[in-house]
């Protein structure tokens, strides 16, 4: 079933990308890694991944975010589900930063937020659980 | 009460006197009516010659005629009917008449000659106090012309000359021209003398009247703009973020000035352009169809940049603004300018607009100085703690980060990705991966308590029903305690005073103090949770638990930031040491007390108490939450 899923993990924490690549390749996905936004962005256009790990602050602190929105904003990259991990407490970052707050609602381009520090085996359900939603598409 | 509402009273004072007096006048007629009567009477025993009958007709007269004004009075009372316009012409026709019934007797009582005609006197001050100056003087004028023509009748033998009282009746009185006419001109310059005399007196304290009241209406203004100003500041003081504190300044500037528009512009980094960070009654196209306005290129802000405390800028001088074609299609005819600094240090510009020129007095600029200076403050209290904020908050996550990866790194080892592990080395691990765990909550405490310590000076009190609160938080609690296997049991005893609280802070309180009793106490204990209102009318909330207690060494300390003792330590290891400190801060602020029972291995009693609103008054001292977000 995850069979040759594609990854992306966008993380500026090194340390951490390798962690969950290891995680990830254990259970034989496929991961790319991204350090920052803009390079993120490339890959995504290189090619586009079947899950995008994201982390929410990297060098601004709305980095994630503002990724986040530019991928909803055009159509071809618009289905890609979201995985956003934050340091803060789910509900700070649910929240949304306040520049965001105006444009909350059903554009929310973010599946799910999880908290680190991150759990290898609740981490992998939630990934299955994520992309057995988007297969049938 | 006001000083204003003192002298408007007093102007309502003067009417109500004109009133009074006007009644006064009749009552005193009765007087002088039964004077009159008795004082002829007892004449007429010494003096034969006084023409009794005559006197006492006209008397009775008098008498007739006061009887119809009391009747009008009664009937204008009782209809509530109180114009000044008829107490005027009231008191006028009174005088007439009471005129008329003095020349009568003057006459039949010695014309000239008469010891009467002092009273004419009493008349013209009357006329003077409750008339116009005018009346008076034309009243003064009837005298001289009545008296006058009365003694030119009796010169010409139209009308008989009367013997006049107190002089013997063998001197034969007559008018002799013109000797007599000196004592008739001393009378009638005393009569105008006094007219003049009550007259200016009475025009002298209506005037100062008059002034007290243009004072005191101005105080009122100013009184209302103070209040306007406090309230602004108040409001902009709750905003939380930047760009609704100045929107709030600039609507609040606008308003109160009763100006057009108002703006606020702040300096870039280069201080070279101002841009436009708020504005209230501009067009969009105003602020939109430039970049900002460039420093070196418009005088009146450069003037305030450079250090000027105001600048003034009438449409018509077009070389003192970058862009007065725009000015005029706004419709803006003169603008005022003023700093927003402080300390010296110029942030900006705190602009007025109005479509009339010079609109602004020396006293509405120096209001308009004190408004600009106190929003100044607030952007600046509000930058100092939104940069906090952010600091502790990039603190927060720089600390959290690595922490995080730290923890993940060493999941990765446990769940066995990096191979099989000896047991010491699984447990080496767990007991890292656990303390790391309480860092990281550290970490969290340390950023929130800090939040909450600046929160807890910003947040404005209002009444609450602190069962309400406590209701709420019944429903998590006995799950969570039936999760520990603890039973908990809430008792509340209403109805309760309501307390000048915030329903965050009373929340945060009740749910520190529960989960702490919930957490020290072991399965099979119970924690029971008591609100009820003491004999001073206070609240109080008490948290009994049959844990584990505190030693009593420590009580002491259980208020210290980090402090735990070691017996809870030991139950439970999670734990930062900072819930209570929350606790009494809370309280503090609040104004409420708690004091600690506590005996190790059986329970703790944890007992707040809160001070109740203490009348309506004091409750709607605090001003309204304004969502300013």
């Amino acid at each position: 079933m995850s069979t040759g899923k594609n990854i992306l993990v966008i993380d500026d924490d090194r340390d951490l990308v390798e962690t969950l690549r290891i995680v990830l390749e254990s259970k034989n996905y496929k991961v790319r890694a991204a350090y920052d936004g803009k390079e993120g962005f490339s890959r995504i256009e290189e090619k586009l991944p079947d899950l995008i790990i994201l982390d929410v602050m990297m060098t601004t602190d709305t980095e994630g975010f503002d990724l986040a929105f530019k991928l909803q904003n055009i159509p071809e990259f618009r289905e890609v589900p979201i995985l956003m991990l934050t340091s803060f407490p789910k509900t700070m970052a649910e929240e949304g930063p306040d520049r965001f707050q105006h444009i909350l609602g059903e554009g929310w381009p973010v599946s799910i937020f999880m908290e680190k520090p991150v759990d290898p085996d609740k981490l992998l359900t939630t990934i299955e659980d994520i992309l057995a939603e988007e297969s049938p598409a | 009460m006001q000083l204003g509402d003192e002298l408007v009273k007093e102007q309502i004072f003067f009417r109500k006197e004109l009133r009074e007096r006007v009644y006064w006048f009749i009552q005193l007629r009765w007087v002088a009516a039964g004077a009159a009567l008795v004082g002829s009477w007892l004449v007429y025993y010494q003096w034969r010659t006084l023409p009794i009958t005559a006197l006492n007709r006209i008397i009775f007269f008098v008498i007739i005629y006061n009887i119809v004004f009391h009747l009008i009075w009664r009937r204008v009372e009782a209809s509530k009917h109180r114009q000044v316009r008829f107490y005027t012409i009231f008191a006028h026709t009174q005088i007439i008449c009471d005129f008329i019934a003095l020349y009568l007797l003057i006459y039949y009582t010695g014309s000239i000659y008469s010891p009467l005609h002092t009273f004419l006197i009493f008349h013209i001050i009357l006329a003077g106090i409750l008339l116009s100056p005018l009346s008076c003087y034309l009243y003064c004028l009837s005298v001289l012309a009545v008296l006058g023509g009365l003694m030119a009748l009796q010169a010409f033998k139209i009308f008989p000359l009367q013997p006049a009282v107190f002089q013997s009746p063998l001197w034969f009185y007559r008018l002799e021209f013109p000797e007599i006419l000196a004592p008739f001109a001393i009378f009638v310059v005393a009569l105008f003398i006094t007219a003049f005399l009550v007259t200016s007196l009475k025009l002298g304290l209506r005037t100062k009247g008059r002034e007290l009241l243009r004072v005191s209406k101005e105080l009122d203004a100013g009184n209302a703009k103070l209040t306007a100003l406090y309230k602004m500041v108040t409001e902009i003081g709750n905003c939380s973020e930047l760009q609704t504190l100045m929107d709030a300044a600039t609507q609040n500037a606008a308003q109160i000035m009763g100006v057009k528009a108002c703006s606020i512009k702040l300096l870039d980094d280069q201080r070279e352009k101002l841009m436009f960070a708020s504005t209230y009654g501009l067009s969009e196209n105003y602020v939109k169809a430039k970049e900002g306005i460039e420093v070196a290129q418009s005088p009146i802000n450069r003037k305030i940049i450079e250090g000027s405390l105001s600048a003034i800028g009438k449409i018509d001088e077009k070389d003192y603004f970058q862009y007065p074609e725009d000015i005029r299609k706004e419709g803006i005819a003169s603008m005022i300018c003023l700093p927003l600094a402080v300390e010296k240090m110029v942030l900006g510009v705190f602009c007025v607009y109005s479509t009339e020129s010079y609109y602004l007095s020396d006293d509405d600029t120096k209001f308009f100085s004190l408004m600009a200076d106190l929003t100044a403050l607030a952007i600046e209290n509000l930058k100092r703690d939104l940069d906090k904020s952010w600091f502790l908050k990039k603190a927060a996550h720089q600390l959290r980060s690595p922490l995080n990866t730290v923890v993940s790194m060493l999941n990765l080892i446990r769940n066995l990705h990096h191979g099989p592990l000896t047991e010491k080395q699984v447990k080496t691990l767990n007991r890292s991966v656990k303390r790391l765990q309480i860092l990281g909550d550290v970490v969290s405490d340390l950023l929130t308590l800090d939040l909450k310590r600046s929160d807890l000076t910003k947040t404005v009190l209002h009444p609450v029903t602190p069962e309400e609160i406590l209701k709420r938080l019944m429903g998590p609690y006995r799950i969570l305690a039936a999760e520990k296997k603890v039973d908990v049991a809430f008792d509340i005893e209403g109805p309760l005073p309501r307390i000048l609280a915030d329903e965050q802070l009373v929340d945060e309180l009740f749910t520190n103090l529960i989960s702490n009793g919930v957490k020290y106490t072991p399965p099979g204990g119970t924690v029971r949770v008591m609100l009820a209102r003491d004999n001073k009318n206070w609240i109080r909330f008490e948290v009994r638990d049959t844990g584990i207690g505190i030693p009593g060494n420590d009580i002491p300390h259980l208020f210290t930031e980090f402090f735990r003792s070691a017996n809870a330590k030991a139950l439970v290891e999670e734990g930062t040491g900072l819930g209570l400190v929350v606790v009494k801060e809370i309280l503090d602020r609040l104004k409420g007390t708690i004091s600690v029972k506590s005996t190790p291995g059986a329970g703790s009693i944890f007992t707040c108490r809160l001070p109740p609103i203490q009348n309506m008054s004091t409750a709607n001292k605090f001003p309204e939450r304004k969502p300013c977000d």
